[in-house]
């Protein structure tokens, strides 16, 4: 497969996907994944490879083991790739905030190919070999870049995956997930890497599933439930359409299609925020030069080495993330920020379990518009960045699963549709989306 | 003025490995940093897994300060930068601890246990070319990051630097009585003493390691504070670190500058929860603790309570080896007071511990048994034991080797035969009433078998054999 490294690199250079690239082909081949190319986000650990997290700190940094995910890739005959770009440590919406190579959106180099997990939606759009991509969400960074550019991503229930060797952004919310032109490349690439682990004590021991099973195009009794809240305002007037028009698709084919309300919509982006920031500036700490990553010339005091560290391999947006996250936990803030955030979580967890009594799926817009232009993401406010999560938030913070699947394009853009599914439901989202996939 | 005292008590879990990977946690002549691996280090990716044999000591230690084990409990991070966390955060516990309000007796008194709970052991750090301001650079060893700790907090109940040091013996008796704690591993235990002076601010005393150390440093802290407010100084809270080799405090950090931990829940790692099962398990793998051994010394084997005290006390090694030479040598009493009387004080004066020494049940107890079949006289019991202690010679050996048996019948009815052939002229002055004739007949016959033979017992055949003459 030496010539799909050789396409990689050409890829690269037009749109900007890989912060490293494997050198040969090291794959053993003769598992499920034989001949196929596993790209790997790049906070994701693969051993001996640089593995940065699309941040400065971590420059020359090659881990000394795999992680699970990407062993199990290994097992199944897979070519490890290379690391794709993101957004630094995943703390973006559209990879923009990364002193290393942006993505481009494949389907007009003058948009973003989404974030944080930019570089592997944009490869699995344009790659014209057989590839898959481990991508990883923390607060939509898989469903994003997936419905910007046009490709299926599944983001599995928190637990499903194991993050052994996940270069942690917040570690109650992060889920490696998977990526692929169809929604049958995802069931594959799901059902090699979810499982229990024992690296990772979050990790849910139920036993790995065949998610390929499910791709059966049947939604007959499909009970589809449509959130008012992910229709309001700011939601893009075509992209509200297109999704109907999905599920009105399904609703065709079997599936019965019902309104309901998600209460707590409105407060899960502050909840997401402050609950995320808090663990990633805990997260963050550990970079301070000493042991692996950016080093620089032993001077002064330990507190003044690290500061220079962490001031020069830290972008703006890390830096942010971690003044804010410092605050949410401080004496007199916590009970405020962190422990009413933690509250808030339970809430919204508690809206979705009502809405799966009675209903299997949620359908909503995945973002709220297209992939913007870099000029206008570049006039953008840090809090309007935020806002952009608004629709994906909810569902990660509840950790249920969720896939994002391309239903149309408004002006020449892809759109998404999300659907949702309980914990553990990832075998209803795979069946719903192949359905219409089939139906085209 | 009256002192008050709380400890915050850590200590080194006895585990084959640490408490969130499989590294090994003994160290001892291991190169540094040779026992580490991603988890440890903190490596980014890498993730905690929870030691479940360290969560099982844990919950003996709360169970034997009968504190009560939560029904479930979490980990948090506590976040503070410093070279010795290679995450910069340590993963403790605090809202959910392990346990939570037991006490501790001593003499009778109650030391109250404000909560019992696990963490991990950051690095240890050594200052080179000096001490920890002015060394010229300090080197890490992550040897012993995430060895398992256990930390120990007391209510504000301890009256003096002494009985802060009894308590701690205790404390280290009924560790090591657990078999969870190994008391001769270096830094196994290190203190934080917070100490005030009524109506004075709460000092706290950082990183104190030993019993002795604890008592020294509140020993001169308490005297500083006396004297601060004997000037008419106000004591004002702060952090103090202390020195051993000066005996001295000095102040790390005042309270403006004290840490903002900021915990949150360590998103790693799940929740664990106690089924009372499993709790019930765990208390009935719990050996006998050290109140329990002495007052079952008193009652099976009839040892008095101050010695049973001493031998339990002492520590667990020579609580094993009374019960062992009872074992072999059915007379508890004599056993305990020999121990206490005679082995403790040449072990003493030789320098050493019991393990350390040579003295094993099976020798010592021969000893005994020479006294009690009369091969040998107490007081030359008393005088051997010393070099049984040094050389940990059989004594039987010893005393066959150098013929130190008591003489027998026949060998003293000869000698004192001779003697009295020999002496007639005392013969008669002790016939004539002169007592002290006897004694030097007695002296003479005592050399003649080489003071091998219980003195009051040659007087009484030598009288005897004045009678029937």
């Amino acid at each position: 497969m030496t010539g799909v490294i050789e396409r990689a690199r050409t890829l690269d250079e037009e749109y900007g996907i890989f912060n490293a690239l494997a050198e040969s082909d090291d794959s053993t081949g003769g598992g499920r994944l034989e001949g196929v190319a596993v790209s790997v986000k790049d906070n994701i650990c693969v051993m001996g490879m640089e593995t940065r997290a699309g941040s400065r700190v971590l420059e020359g940094y090659r881990p000394p083991f795999d992680a699970t995910v990407v062993k199990k890739c290994r097992e199944e005959g897979a070519l490890i790739l290379g690391k794709t770009t993101q957004d630094e440590f995943g703390f973006g919406t559209f990879s923009v905030n990364t002193p290393f190579k942006v993505p481009l959106n494949p389907h007009d180099r003058e948009r973003s190919a989404g974030g944080s997990s930019g570089g592997a939606a944009c490869l699995t759009s344009v790659a014209d070999f057989p590839h898959l991509a481990l991508a990883e969400s923390t607060g939509g960074s898989i469903s994003c870049p997936a419905s910007f550019c046009g490709v299926v991503g599944l983001t599995p229930t928190y637990g499903r995956t194991s993050r052994w060797g996940l270069v942690d952004y917040a570690n109650s919310l992060d889920k490696i997930g998977v990526m692929g032109k169809t929604v049958a490349d995802a069931a594959l690439l799901l059902s090699v890497i979810s499982g229990p682990d024992e690296y990772d004590s979050t990790v849910s021991q139920a036993q790995p599933e065949d998610f390929t099973e499910y791709l059966q195009n049947d939604v007959e009794g499909l009970r589809v439930g449509v959130p008012r809240e992910y229709f309001g305002e700011g939601v893009d007037t075509g992209v509200s359409e297109a999704v109907w028009g999905a599920i009105k698709g399904l609703e065709s084919q079997g599936a019965t299609v019902k309104e309901l309300s998600l209460p707590h919509t409105g407060v899960s982006l502050a909840s997401y925020y402050i609950i995320a920031m808090a663990e990633a500036s805990t997260n963050l700490a550990k970079f301070s030069g000493l042991r692996y990553g950016l080093h620089l010339p032993l001077e002064g005091s330990f507190d003044d080495y690290f500061s220079r560290v962490r001031a020069r391999g830290f972008s703006e947006e890390a830096k942010r993330r971690v003044i804010l996250g410092t605050f949410t936990r401080m004496a007199g803030y916590r009970d405020a920020y962190y422990l009413k955030a933690l509250r808030v979580r339970t809430r919204v967890i508690e809206d979705f379990k009502r809405a799966f009594e009675e209903v299997d799926v949620l359908a909503a817009p995945t973002m709220p518009v297209v992939a913007p232009r870099f000029d206008e993401i570049s006039g953008m406010e840090p809090i309007q960045h935020y806002m952009m999560d608004v629709l994906t938030v909810a569902p990660n913070l509840a950790g249920i699963p969720m896939i994002s699947f391309p239903c149309g394009r408004v002006h020449g853009m892809p759109v998404g549709l999300h659907l949702m599914a309980d914990h553990m439901g990832e075998g209803k989202l795979i069946r719903a989306a192949h359905a219409l996939e089939v139906r085209g | 003025m009256k002192a008050v005292i709380g400890l915050e008590v850590h200590v080194q879990l006895e585990t084959e490995s640490k408490l969130f990977c499989g590294c090994s946690t003994d160290s001892e002549g291991a190169e540094p940093n040779g026992n580490t691996c991603p988890i440890c280090l903190g490596f980014p990716g890498a993730k905690p897994k929870v030691n479940r044999r360290a969560v099982e000591h844990a919950v003996k230690i709360a169970r034997a300060l009968e504190c009560d084990v939560r029904p479930r409990f979490y980990f948090s991070r506590k976040s503070y930068f410093y070279p010795d966390m290679p995450k910069n955060f340590q993963i403790t516990q605090y809202e959910m601890p392990l346990a939570l309000g037991g006490r501790l007796l001593l003499d009778g008194r109650s030391i109250g246990i404000t909560r019992v709970h696990m963490e991990e052991d950051p690095a240890r750090l050594v200052h080179v070319g000096g001490g920890i301001s002015s060394s010229l650079y300090t080197l890490i060893d992550h040897n012993r990051s995430g060895v398992p700790l256990v930390e120990i907090v007391t209510d504000p109940d301890l009256a003096s630097s002494r009985e802060a040091r009894m308590f701690l013996e205790k404390l280290g008796l009924i560790l090591e009585h657990l078999g969870v704690y190994d008391p001769g591993r270096e830094g196994g235990l290190r203190v934080d003493a917070n100490v005030s002076l009524e109506g004075g601010q709460r000092v706290e005393v950082k990183n104190i390691t030993g019993f002795r150390a604890v008592e020294d440093a509140l020993n001169y802290e308490i005297i500083r504070q006396e004297s601060m407010a004997n000037m008419g100084i106000a004591v004002e809270r702060e952090t103090r670190h202390y020195d051993a080799e000066t005996n001295t405090t000095s102040t790390l950090r005042r309270k403006e500058q004290e840490e903002d931990y900021g915990y949150i829940t360590e998103p790693d790692l799940v929740r664990i929860d106690v089924d009372d099962a499993w709790i019930s398990r765990l208390e009935s793998e719990m050996p006998e603790l050290p109140d329990a051994r002495i007052q079952r010394y008193v009652d099976e084997h009839g040892v008095p309570l101050f010695q049973a005290g001493i031998i339990v006390n002492t520590g667990l090694d020579l609580s094993r080896f009374f019960e062992e030479c009872v074992g072999l040598f059915p007379e508890p009493g004599m056993v305990a007071n020999w121990i206490v009387t005679f082995l403790l004080k040449s072990l003493n004066y030789e320098g050493i511990g019991l393990r350390e020494s040579k003295v094993r049940p099976g020798t010592f107890v021969e000893l005994l048994g020479l006294i009690g079949e009369g091969t040998i006289t107490e007081r030359l019991a008393r005088e051997l034991i010393k070099e049984y202690v040094g050389t940990g010679e059989s004594p039987r050996s010893l005393v066959e080797r150098r013929g130190l048996a008591s003489a027998g019948r026949e060998e003293l009815g000869e000698a004192i035969d001779e003697v009295l052939s020999d002496n007639r002229k005392a013969v008669a002055d002790y016939r004539a009433g002169q007592t002290r004739a006897l004694d030097f007949l007695l002296g003479q016959v005592l050399r003649r078998i080489r003071a091998r033979g219980d003195p009051v017992e040659v007087k009484r055949l030598i009288r005897d054999a004045l009678d029937s003459e």
